[in-house]
């Protein structure tokens, strides 16, 4: 019996070593858009090189059903058994919820540590470092920056460009929509899209700096400078410039209205280039213009951070995390990345020598160089963020006046401070 | 009870093996110290999974509905009634609440009333009823989430095959934001998950329409009367008890509708396609609210008692 025991422990004891020997698994939560060929083979690269400089680990990607704007990344790293490292859709508003939520584990000490600080920009730096005290939760990976996609061939065809103001892009709007055509797609059943139309609007009508501090609470959304844009926007659904139609499309069905040009106007990020790819858009067609503004220099895109590294709280392999971080960081990754035809966004830190791989991203590169607008889905705090997406689709359907709406986001704003 | 013959019958029943009960009653060996200990410890496993799954998850939403967690902090603090004061002056609560209401409604006479048409349709086909019930119950086995992308590209305002048909047939002005407009949008939706559901229901009343005693029709024809009178006096009334039953899923299933919600509108525009269940999963997943969530969660289930009950008594006074 005694012996039996023994044999026992023994065999117990070789599989705990074997156990250890056993390849390590970093489970990553994303990349987005992982299933577009281009894509996969980027990133299939990257783990495989990751992979061989970590002899023993293995990395495996979820897929990611959604982002913290509609919970399924809280979802995920609730369950337990989610991922050990996430990429997301990133910025203030959304890291807080999870920062709140204790979900997220700060990485301060890792930008000394392991020389993160001088890897981004420094300007990004100071702001990550202003958020929470001090504390940082992410890790940028890209920047984004929003502005106006229009089909080249079809503006050179019927003389119409961009104008500089306003005034002058509501009479073009006008003009696109007496050729049949339909002026601005927005798919706001998809709350990123919401926002990077708004934003746009509110970055046009009151500049940088005024959303800058209505986003920081420092302004209330019911001011004059900030109700502009929300006004804009129902005067635009008003007019039928936007139909009320678009209050049910998302982001899939507004951007088919672009692809077929049934729609001359889009507003989105450099990660467009991936939709559009995967839609058979040629992208050579596509131009690129920041929002027209009344308000001299205020006429760019806008955009923060827009994905970020974030490691949970309940990660099984915080160092293997970091690691990865620090890979992805690295200059042969980011510049990889950056050349790559997949690739869809500005990079957190200046990479010279790097041509953007299409024209339309060289476009972006040139307008965010100017500086880029606050993007108020990025940095309006988790708890007023909803409240935010639902006043847009209230402009759009035109159930709510622009007042109404502001005065909904600063309620939320005053709640949340 | 007669021990002796209790036992005579135990012995008999189970020969020697039952010999450590022999002399002892049914009462005994059922409720007696014994028994009890017995019945306890079949239970138990049942007992134990009810008590993890069920009463224990009640039990920690009641007490997050008196915390401010936000579902991840352990040191979630006691803040008494405040979540159902936020609840109480939440509109957005209110106005799902009500629309939960509609939901159920239009959920019960939409997947009810599609679902007894069709079996009242296809009842009496003999060749050709297997392929009409299998084809109707076929959306039954899509994921509402499935069903609610397709649903979705059918309403698409520009592309949608709804929209495109009805141009195409010269009713374009009949066209419509089936998901833009404030009154359809829940209308809408609704429709989609009624679609997934009533095959489930056509099945239950085929079942009860092969339950009529087919003399009763025989009898009807001879007095003369009409198809419409057959089905007014026959066959309504002989579905009676499977209408109740049919009427308490729906209605279920109405209070529990969420993912063809959250996958066509989450509850857009500006929440006027909101319900209780899609507002729940906001606070508690999106805004980390999990004390007022779970006071919608006690709030959902009282409502889903009160109409169980109320619609138990209406049927009970109607066997009466």
């Amino acid at each position: 019996m005694m012996k039996m025991l023994l044999r026992g422990a023994a065999f117990a004891a070789l599989l705990a070593g074997a156990g250890d020997l056993k390849a390590q698994t970093l489970k990553m939560w994303g990349p987005e858009q992982i299933t577009e060929p281009l894509i996969a083979e980027l990133w299939k690269g990257i783990k495989a090189d990751f992979e061989a400089a970590n002899p023993g680990v293995k990395v495996e990607f979820i897929p990611p059903t959604g982002t913290i704007s509609n919970g399924a990344v809280q979802a995920a790293l609730q369950s337990d058994a989610g991922p050990d490292v996430v990429l997301t859709n990133s910025g203030i508003g959304r890291v807080t919820v999870v920062k709140n939520a204790k979900l997220v584990a700060p990485l301060t000490a890792q930008y000394e540590n392991r020389g993160w600080k001088a890897k981004i920009y420094p300007w990004l730096y100071t702001e990550l470092n202003g958020q929470f005290g001090g504390e940082i939760y992410e890790v940028p990976d890209g920047l984004d920056a929003l502005g106006v996609w229009y089909h080249k061939d079809m503006f050179a065809q019927k003389g119409w460009a961009i104008p500089k103001t306003w005034q002058d892009f509501v009479t073009l709007m006008k003009k696109i929509d007496a050729a049949g055509v339909q002026p601005l797609a927005i798919g706001p059943r998809t709350t990123g899209s919401a926002g990077h139309l708004f934003g746009n609007l509110l970055q046009s009508a009151s500049g940088t700096g005024a959303v800058g501090k209505a986003v920081g609470g420092k302004l209330s959304w019911t001011d004059p400078t900030m109700v502009t844009g929300a006004v804009r926007l129902r005067e635009l659904v008003d007019t039928g410039l936007i139909k009320k139609e678009m209050a049910g499309l998302d982001l899939e069905g507004a951007s088919r209205l672009w692809f077929t040009k049934r729609a001359a106007m889009f507003v989105a990020g450099p990660w467009f280039t991936a939709n559009a790819r995967k839609a058979g858009y040629d992208l050579a067609n596509a131009g690129y213009a920041p929002m027209p503004s009344d308000l001299a220099g205020e006429s760019k895109p806008t955009g923060g951070v827009g994905w970020s590294w974030l490691l949970p709280a309940n990660s099984k392999q915080p160092e293997l995390a970091l690691k990865w971080i620090d890979f992805m960081l690295s200059d042969a990754v980011m510049k990889k990345r950056a050349q790559h035809a997949a690739s869809t966004m500005i990079y957190p830190r200046e990479l010279p020598g790097i041509e953007p791989p299409t024209p339309v991203l060289k476009d972006i590169f040139a307008a965010a160089a100017q500086g880029v607008g606050y993007n108020p889905s990025v940095y309006l705090p988790g708890s007023v963020l909803d409240t935010y997406f639902q006043v847009i689709q209230g402009l759009i359907s035109a159930q709510i006046t622009g007042e109404q709406g502001m005065a909904e986001i600063q309620a939320k704003m005053a709640a949340a401070q | 009870m007669n021990m002796a013959k209790t036992e005579s019958m135990v012995g008999a029943g189970r020969g020697n093996a039952a010999r450590p009960l022999a002399g002892r009653s049914r009462e005994d060996i059922l409720v007696g110290a014994d028994g009890a200990g017995s019945a306890l410890f079949l239970m138990a496993p049942a007992l134990a999974v009810y008590a993890v799954f069920t009463l224990f998850p009640i039990a920690v939403t009641f007490w997050l509905s008196f915390t401010d967690s936000n579902g991840f902090n352990t040191d979630a603090g006691f803040v008494g009634l405040e979540n159902y004061r936020k609840a109480a002056a939440d509109p957005i609560l209110w106005q799902s609440l009500w629309q939960t209401l509609l939901w159920l409604v239009y959920h019960v006479v939409l997947a009810g009333g599609l679902g007894l048409g069709l079996a009242l349709a296809i009842a009496r086909l003999r060749r050709s009823q297997v392929f009409f019930r299998t084809a109707f119950f076929l959306p039954h086995l899509v994921s509402l989430a499935v069903v609610g992308v397709i649903w979705a590209n059918i309403y698409d305002p520009f592309f949608g095959l709804l929209n495109t048909s009805l141009a195409a047939i010269g009713l374009g002005g009949w066209t419509q934001g089936w998901l833009s407009d404030p009154s359809l949008v829940l209308f809408s939706v609704n429709v989609a998950s009624s679609w997934q559901g009533f095959g489930l229901y056509m099945l239950l009343f085929i079942a009860g329409l092969q339950d009529i005693d087919p003399s009763l029709y025989d009898a009807a024809e001879v007095d003369g009367a009409s198809a419409f009178q057959k089905l007014v006096y026959v066959t309504l009334p002989g579905l009676r008890e499977v209408m109740t039953f049919v009427m308490s899923l729906a209605m279920i299933n109405g209070l529990k509708g969420f993912a063809t919600v959250f996958v066509m509108t989450n509850g857009g525009p500006f929440y006027q396609s909101e319900l209780i269940t899609t507002y729940i999963y906001r606070l508690a997943f999106q805004s980390q609210d999990h004390g007022l969530a779970a006071v919608l969660c006690i709030l959902l289930s009282v409502l889903a008692i009160t109409i169980t009950v109320v619609f138990n008594k209406w049927r009970a006074r109607l066997r009466r």
